[in-house]
């Protein structure tokens, strides 16, 4: 095999049933720069992490696992209250969440220059889309001018029984970028996460979060926000496995497509053989701009239980005729009702940064869509932080 | 005599299949304090979405002018830029939309009320304070999660803060404890004083009118103006009840 090359991963981000085969939206196949790493020394993580399943699969895992220069790992003790968010920075990242502590877990990918969390397997010839510390990892692909920069982050995490997790994850970059990010998350007794997902930019996003609430009584909420415009393509899916008994799972997608952008969403609740007394709840609600997007979405409840209860709906068009009439009321035209869904996809994923820097790659992006006033206008209001501090 | 602010004339209006209004005449002048009444089902909520211009209703005939304006054609937005505010008696939650953005955009759409993010902030918080809202709400998403009591102080906040000519509040009273229907009254005289608007309000509970002088009052019974009269007028209902309209209601309807 060549020193760097590409190769291609092929139907990943699969869901656990593949139903309605016809909509064709079942995977999604990446072009991937792969640089040989024989006879590099690796730290991989502790073997636990192995058996966790995560969104995009195993091909996925494997191909990132090959490309990461180095394996990260974070443990917060138990008991322990961590303030400081675990910002993730390499692209293979395991954190462990002992027994009733509570910790952060941040993902950031943006720009094209990368910033905050963002971590380049590959560039466009001349361009740099190096993270602070992947730049050992950039792969010139093959030569061509409008080759994609890629940008991928495995993430990995253990919630021990009470444990309390909160995972943010941001994508904003800039249109070269193909960004794939794989996230396995497990939950013993009575742990608690949130996930709070915001792909709001990048040629190609690619992710994959599954959980696996494993203990009793344990509980995951999943909030996605994404915006697909111009020729932007995003393929997510969402995998929930309830285990253990009297889980509770709540997903909400939703988002904005304009211009020829195309999504597919596939999420998934499988209430497992054992999870009586279980309920899981997905719904999807997407405001479409134009003819020329292409939206798909599969939700699917698998049920091996007979003492569960699983729900799933998705709302697809507009916004609903009721917030239309009171935004109306309010003086808002129809486009104008929509161009708020838009910048409040910025100005929630803003409110959601834990950190300046976070604010900062999101900033840019909002500044490229929204426009430099109305992107600085949060910041301005709330007088949030949005400088990204200088690396040193 | 001057000008009203807002003058309908004979309205009927109603759902494609149901007539809900009936030749109904009402006008407000400007920086007077209106109060409308009658039973349940009388058409009161209908009457204010017609005037704020709810595509839910056609006016199938008669006028409605707004500032010397023939807004009976008008789009809802159009007449919320012209000054015409109606508070929802249930306010609706629009997820994904935090309140700061919402705010800022609607107030920004006035020219009038163009000002600084920063500006904007300090003058929210102003009102805030003014409501006992505390500040945290900001962040929020709009009226999701937000209790009753809350979501009517929303309401009221954007009354204050986009200064409307004419304020239609429907039942923003109902359902309210007693600290927050003190702070909701409150804010309706704030909004007297400072804007010098003129009130519609809705109401079947006269707490709320306690703190305000009314200038008239209007009864309506089954999509008909049944009575009109002074700001006394609500004294007599309180009193006596509907019982009286009512009759001439139905011989209304006969005749
Ligand atoms: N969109 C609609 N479709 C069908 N019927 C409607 C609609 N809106 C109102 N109505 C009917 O019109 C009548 C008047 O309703 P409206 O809500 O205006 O009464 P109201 O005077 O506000 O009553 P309340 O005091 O209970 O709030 C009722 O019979 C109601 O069911
Ligand atoms: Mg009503």
């Amino acid at each position: 095999m060549a020193e760097n090359s590409t190769v291609t991963l092929s139907r990943v981000n699969t869901p656990p049933a593949q139903t309605w085969n016809y909509l064709r939206a079942n995977d999604i196949t990446l072009e991937v720069p792969f640089v040989s790493r024989k006879g590099d020394v690796y730290f991989a993580l502790p073997r636990l992490f192995e058996s966790i399943e995560c969104g995009m699969g195993q091909q996925v895992t494997e191909w990132i696992e090959s490309q990461a220069t180095d394996a990260s790992y974070v443990e917060v003790r138990a008991g322990e209250k961590r303030e400081e968010p675990i910002v993730v920075t390499g692209m293979d990242t395991g954190v462990m969440v002992r027994a009733g502590a509570e910790a952060t877990v941040v993902v950031c990918v943006g720009g094209a220059k990368g910033s905050v969390g963002s971590l380049s397997a590959s560039s466009a010839a001349g361009e740099t889309g190096q993270g602070p510390s992947e730049s050992a990892n950039e792969a010139n692909a093959s030569a061509t001018s409008k080759q994609l920069s890629t940008s991928a982050a495995l993430v990995r995490i253990i919630a021990e029984h009470d444990a309390r997790v909160h995972v943010l994850e941001f994508v904003a970059a800039d249109d070269e970028v193909q960004h794939i990010e794989s996230v396995g998350i497990t939950a013993d007794a009575r742990a608690h996460v949130d996930a709070r997902q915001y792909f709001l930019g990048a040629g190609t996003t690619a992710a994959g979060l599954t959980c696996s609430l494993n203990g009793s009584s344990a509980r995951f909420d999943l909030t996605c926000r994404y915006l697909g415009r111009e020729d932007e393509r995003l393929d997510i899916n969402h995998v929930v496995r309830m285990r253990g008994r009297n889980g509770r799972t709540n997903v909400t997608e939703s988002g904005v497509l304009d211009g020829h952008a195309r999504k597919a969403l596939r999420a998934t609740i499988d209430l497992v053989h054992g999870s009586s007394g279980s309920e899981g709840t997905e719904l999807e609600n997407v405001l479409i701009l134009s003819d020329d997007v292409t939206n798909k979405t599969m939700p699917v409840i698998l049920c091996d239980e007979d003492d569960v209860a699983g729900n799933h709906g998705a709302t697809i068009g507009s916004v609903g005729p009721e917030q239309i009439r009171y935004l109306a009321d309010r003086g808002l035209a129809e486009h104008e009702a929509e161009a708020l869904y838009v910048r409040a996809l910025f100005d929630e994923s803003l409110i959601a940064a834990p950190t300046a820097d976070v604010r900062a790659v999101l900033l840019e992006r909002a500044k490229a869509v929204l426009g430099e006033d109305i992107a600085n206008d949060l910041v301005e209001g709330l007088e949030l932080d949005a400088v990204a501090h200088e690396e040193d | 005599m001057h000008s009203q602010l807002l003058r309908v004339s004979d309205v009927s209006a109603g759902t494609e299949d149901k007539p809900i209004l009936h030749d109904v005449s009402l006008a407000v002048g400007a920086g007077e304090t209106h109060v409308l009444m009658g039973p349940n089902g009388a058409g009161k909520s209908t009457l204010g979405r017609v005037v704020m211009g709810d595509p839910t209703y056609q006016v199938t005939s008669g006028s409605i002018f707004f500032d010397d304006a023939d807004v009976t054609n008008e789009a809802a937005d159009k007449r919320s830029l012209a000054g015409i505010f109606l508070s929802y008696q249930a306010p609706v939650e629009v997820p994904g939309v935090p309140l700061y953005s919402y705010l800022r955009t609607i107030t920004q759409k006035r020219p009038e009320l163009k000002m600084t993010a920063r500006k904007f902030r300090a003058r929210v918080g102003e009102i805030a304070d003014q409501l006992d809202m505390g500040s945290s709400f900001l962040t929020r998403e709009l009226n999701v999660g937000f209790s009753g009591g809350e979501k009517k102080k929303i309401e009221m906040l954007q009354l204050l803060l986009l200064r409307p000519k004419l304020a239609i509040l429907d039942e923003t009273d109902s359902g309210l404890d007693v600290d927050a229907l003190s702070v909701v009254s409150k804010g309706i005289e704030a909004y007297r004083q400072d804007c010098d608007g003129s009130l519609l309000i809705i109401t079947h509970n006269t707490r709320i009118l306690e703190r305000l002088t009314v200038d008239r009052t209007h009864v309506m019974v089954q999509g008909r103006m049944v009575a009109e009269g002074p700001g006394s007028l609500i004294d007599d209902i309180d009193a006596h009840g509907f019982e009286q309209f009512e009759r001439a209601g139905e011989d209304g309807g006969a005749a």
